[in-house]
């Protein structure tokens, strides 16, 4: 009996293995598309800022003929320099994705809490910027014990500006570590063959 | 008069020995020869069984059951069986701090086929097929989940997630009589996973009945002690076969028939009557 024991227990330890995600965060995942609904690669360089809450103080330093200056703390010495000090209160941000060249996809993280992002997506080749925001619910989930806890986001609505996009679609409301193209960018303009 | 006709027409329809020349014919006796021949009764009782296995699982793992087994047994090779139990499980990862918990009863039932030639025997070797499941509520907790970017912190706590988990199992196993109507055998059991209700906070991680779903398939055991029931059963049944009582019968000219009756007929010797009716002659 002890033997019969002995032989089932190895069996049955023979049943563990760490079949954990190999994604360890979820991230909502947007594709990038000519007007048309191409797949394309962006040959602009994108960076992405999300507001946060709160307030902060902004310092901006002026003087004609110099490009303007913003800092988060006062710098005595541009004052020195003859730069005009403004103060404001913005919103806190912070960067998520910097620099992103010639991509065809982007991944960007979700907040656990609020019910609605706000990304800022900045161009290096046009001044203008885009928004685009999001409203989701979020949900904790657990694969298996031993991997942890994860949080799923559900997409409800998204809605973005025009200065490069043309516009944006949910293509997969359910965010968590499959992968799948969630949110489709659609840019202006179309792509052309080389 | 009369017994001569019968004696006659059991001569030519059933084995006839004659005699040699100079041989003298023997007086009329009865002979009772036992002898099992290839034939079942189809109905052999029913089994009870109960799982040692699991309770000790229980104890020192994170996983067990108490279950108990009715099976029928079908001439010594097919033998229908419902099991049923209670599993329970209760987790805690060490890692991650993510508890699971959950106890509810679950059921099976399929058939196993005993693949020993010798049917006769007490011991068997066996394979069989089982469809398992459970209807079953489970509990998920774990450390508060904090935003990295955004900021804000919540507990993470989940109670009374509905699930219904559907498997197939294949057994392998082996018994063996140890006293009178006392067996005991192991077993051991491929499972795999069929379909599971899904949450969105969390898949079911241990069911109960099945066992861990890391994987689609596991592996189990089972070890079983075995009593069994005589219910429904004939006394003559019991022993599992029919056993042939063949009265020898000498006859006036020297010639000497066979007939056969069921032992359960108290070993008495059967003549056949002119119409083809059997008739048993009292002692």
């Amino acid at each position: 009996m002890t033997m019969g024991i002995l032989v089932m227990a190895t069996l049955l330890a023979g049943c563990y293995s760490n079949n954990c995600p190999l994604e360890n965060t979820v991230t909502c995942n947007y594709g990038f598309y000519d007007t048309e609904g191409t797949a394309i690669y962006y040959s602009d360089t994108i960076t992405v800022t999300t507001l946060m809450p709160g307030y902060k103080t902004v310092y901006t330093y002026r003087k004609l003929g110099n490009k303007t200056v913003t800092k988060d703390d006062p710098d005595a010495e541009l004052v020195n320099q003859g730069y005009t000090e403004s103060v404001t209160q913005q919103r806190k941000d912070t960067i998520l994705l910097n620099q992103l060249l010639g991509a065809s996809s982007m991944k960007v993280p979700m907040s656990f809490f609020n019910e609605e992002d706000t990304l800022i997506l900045s161009y290096k080749s046009i001044l203008l910027k885009d928004t685009i925001k999001i409203r989701h619910s979020s949900y904790p989930n657990v694969e298996l014990p031993e991997c942890g806890t994860y949080r799923f986001h559900t997409l409800q609505s998204v809605t973005a500006t025009d200065a490069a996009i043309d516009h944006v679609e949910i293509s997969e409301p359910k965010v968590n570590y499959d992968g799948n193209v969630n949110v489709k960018i659609y840019f202006n303009g179309v792509a052309v063959d080389n | 008069m009369m017994g001569t006709s019968v004696m006659t027409m059991m001569a030519q329809e059933q084995q006839t020995e004659v005699l040699m020349p100079g041989e003298r014919p023997k007086p009329t006796k009865y002979v009772a020869v036992e002898e099992q021949k290839e034939h079942l009764v189809f109905f052999q009782g029913f089994t009870l069984s109960v799982d040692g296995y699991g309770p000790v699982a229980m104890m020192v793992s994170d996983y067990g059951t108490l279950e108990g087994a009715l099976r029928l047994n079908l001439k010594n090779t097919y033998f229908p069986i419902i099991e049923a139990g209670v599993g329970k499980c209760s987790k805690d990862d060490f890692n991650t701090k993510v508890s699971y918990k959950t106890s509810a009863p679950f059921m099976r039932i399929g058939i196993d086929f005993n693949m020993l030639r010798d049917k006769f025997q007490s011991n068997r070797l066996y394979l069989g097929a089982r469809y398992g499941i459970s209807m079953f509520k489970y509990d998920i907790a774990g450390p508060a989940q904090t935003d990295p970017i955004w900021g804000g912190s919540q507990p993470f706590s989940v109670k009374d997630l509905d699930c219904t988990s559907h498997w197939a199992e294949l057994v392998f196993g082996v018994e063996v009589k140890i006293f009178r109507n006392f067996h005991m055998g192991w077993a051991v059991r491929y499972k795999r996973e069929i379909a599971s209700t899904k949450s969105d906070f969390a898949k079911p991680n241990c069911i109960p009945g099945y066992g861990y779903t890391t994987d689609s398939s596991c592996w189990g055991g089972t070890y079983s002690l075995i009593f069994d029931l005589n219910w429904g059963l004939k006394k003559s049944h019991k022993r599992g076969v029919n056993v042939e009582i063949r009265t020898i019968e000498t006859t006036d000219n020297g010639q000497r028939t066979t007939d056969s009756v069921p032992a359960r007929e108290n070993l008495q010797p059967t003549t056949i009557q002119e119409n083809g009716t059997e008739e048993r002659q009292e002692k």
